[in-house]
């Protein structure tokens, strides 16, 4: 099957989505209403292309100014006034439209897409282009004409309009693809979403994706269920065992955590989820990279934290660990989740605390796609061959019992561990048990532990039944 | 009052720029692209050009060296208006009389167009 010549749009996340790219000498609308992302897309496309050596006419009808335009531009990253008038040439049509019409119009962009050699072309204002023609006939054969000219010579175009032109209209069935902008209200926060609504002869990542805005332009987060679809059976576990970094709790374990598996710690606030993860990760070598991905405390703090529970952390600095803090701001789940997959794939990360997933909850817009989000992220993070230990907090402070994060937790990991806290004749009390290791033989007894001089402490002797009281090893067994 | 060509593809900033130099007691005639701007010059000599860079068909650059090839109207002062391309211009010295960046104020062009008008 022959493969489609394409451009690439230089935009992060959306040539993915677009299944590598534009496609050269294609046409595409790119629709949405004002404020959308129209223009920074468009133009961020045309300046890469530009410094690819590539030639673009930027084509406007009524619109702002092209002096605002580019003081706008001028805000960012991408934008290089050396180029304007050499590589990128901003030319308004609206005399010739008003004056000549469409037909002029087409043969002034004809001429000028020759004279200036332009592989792109990105004609801002179809809507006014609709409102200059008659009929619908008329529309469609202004766009035929522009693709066609365009397409002859290997020029894409992209053609922008402000109007959400619905599937029938006359622009939409001429051309190769629909990119469509908009936001919606997430709760009190906006979030804004493109949607490759059309893709002729392309198999574009379909439904909604978030991007964002900054300084650097526009950046597209692909849904990752979309993006990653290793199916289960392509993540095998591996018979290599990795130390949870508690010699105890490995023996639990059978020889510490199935190597490439995903660990949930759930339990309340106070328990030790850090802590137990901190122990992970003291582990991390040169060898075994590792990676501390959390929301709650920096790396001041959690070095801090393991000093004063005498654990041993790779120096800063080194390649043994790297720890990343995320603020419980408002996140976009598909952009935490590409910057993780990103980091574990550069720094070739084997060991991976995630601290903790909730805050990965708390980013998400769509709660009802959690699960499919969750067991996406964790088979790709098994793909990836890291060992990953992630935490959950429970909503009880003081009770025996624990309730799952979330529906079918077998759908996202491999293994289990419980922590819980209780009281005892007046006595706070803590237990660690492991719940579920897939494909694993396992001490699932629950065990008294306590915080020591260095850090979590299980005590080897002290089982507890299923109240939550304690009993000695040998009443247990 | 003198006879004053303003070249630009931006129409509606031309024409707002045209209605600025009638008050002043000029009159203005306004081209759309750099060769409508020549054939208008060539029709009937103006005695100034303001003229914007980008432009399709003929850029100000274009259309400033084709009235400098042309000892028929080479001495025509022009101003370049420009919103980015003001460095590209104070390159060309011999081309441009004036080269102002936009956005730029209405005071500053007036002086400009005084300072090189002649009488």
């Amino acid at each position: 099957m022959e493969e489609f010549s394409r451009i690439a749009s230089g935009i992060k996340g959306l040539d993915q989505i677009l299944d590598g790219g534009l496609i050269k000498g294609a046409s595409y609308i790119v629709q949405g209403r004002p404020g959308a992302g129209k223009t920074i897309l468009s133009n961020q496309i045309a300046f890469h292309h530009a410094a690819g050596g590539g030639s673009v006419l930027f084509v406007t009808l009524l619109s702002e100014s092209h002096d605002r335009l580019f003081q706008a531009l001028g805000t960012l990253d991408f934008f290089n006034a050396q180029r304007l008038g050499n590589d990128i040439s901003y030319v308004s049509v609206f005399q010739t439209m008003r004056e000549e019409g469409l037909d002029a119009v087409v043969q002034l962009l004809r001429r000028e897409t020759k004279r200036r050699k332009a592989t792109l072309l990105v004609f801002d204002g179809l809507l006014n282009a609709r409102d200059r023609a008659d009929t619908d006939f008329d529309v469609k054969t202004f766009v035929a004409e522009v693709q066609g000219q365009a397409a002859f010579v290997g020029c894409t175009v992209l053609f922008l309009t402000s109007a959400s032109l619905e599937e029938t209209s006359p622009e939409h069935t001429m051309v190769d693809g629909v990119i469509e902008m908009g936001d919606m209200l997430a709760g009190v926060r906006t979030v804004r979403q493109l949607q490759v609504r059309k893709s002729r002869g392309s198999k574009a990542l379909g439904g909604l994706h978030k991007f964002e805005i900054d300084r650097r332009g526009i950046t597209v987060y692909p849904r990752i269920e979309t993006v990653f679809a290793e199916a289960p059976e392509a993540c095998e576990l591996p018979s290599a065992r990795m130390s949870t970094g508690l010699l105890l709790l490995d023996d639990l374990m059978e020889g510490g955590l199935p190597a490439g598996s995903i660990t949930l710690v759930a339990g309340p606030t106070g328990s030790g989820k850090t802590t137990l993860g901190l122990h992970f990760l003291a582990r991390g070598t040169a060898d075994e990279p590792a990676l501390h991905f959390g929301f709650f405390e920096n790396e001041k703090r959690l070095r801090t934290k393991a000093a004063s529970l005498g654990i041993a952390l790779p120096e800063p600095d080194s390649s043994s660990l790297t720890i990343r803090n995320r603020a419980l701001g408002e996140q976009l789940i598909d952009r935490l989740a590409h910057e993780l997959i990103d980091e574990v794939q550069e720094r070739q990360v084997k060991r991976l605390f995630i601290d903790g997933l909730g805050g990965f909850e708390r980013a998400a817009v769509h709660r009802d796609r959690l699960l499919e989000f969750f067991a996406t992220l964790t088979n790709k993070l098994r793909s990836l061959g890291v060992t990953t230990m992630a935490t959950w907090e429970t909503r009880e402070i003081l009770a025996p019992e624990v309730h799952a994060p979330f529906g079918q937790v077998s759908a996202v990991l491999d293994n289990l561990v419980l922590l819980r806290q209780f009281e005892e004749n007046h006595e706070l009390r803590r237990s660690i048990s492991i719940q579920k290791m897939r494909e694993s033989v396992f001490d699932f007894a629950p065990r008294q532990y306590a915080f020591a001089q260095d850090g979590f402490k299980i005590d080897e002797g002290q089982r507890v039944n299923a109240k939550g009281s304690a009993a000695s090893a040998t009443a247990a067994s | 009052m003198a006879l004053i060509v303003v070249a630009d593809d931006e129409f509606l900033l031309a024409a707002m720029l045209a209605d600025i130099l009638e008050d002043e007691g000029h009159e203005t005639t306004l081209a759309s692209h750099g060769h409508e701007a020549l054939e208008r010059i060539r029709t009937r000599r103006p005695a100034l050009l303001i003229t914007d860079f980008m432009m399709p068909i003929m850029t100000g650059l274009e259309l400033a060296q084709a009235i400098k090839a042309d000892q028929e109207i080479s001495d025509i002062p022009i101003i370049l208006v420009s919103g980015a391309q003001g460095d590209i211009a104070r390159q060309h010295g011999d081309l441009f009389a004036e080269v102002l960046d936009k956005p730029y104020r209405h005071a500053d062009l007036i002086a400009a167009v005084e300072r090189l008008l002649p009488g």
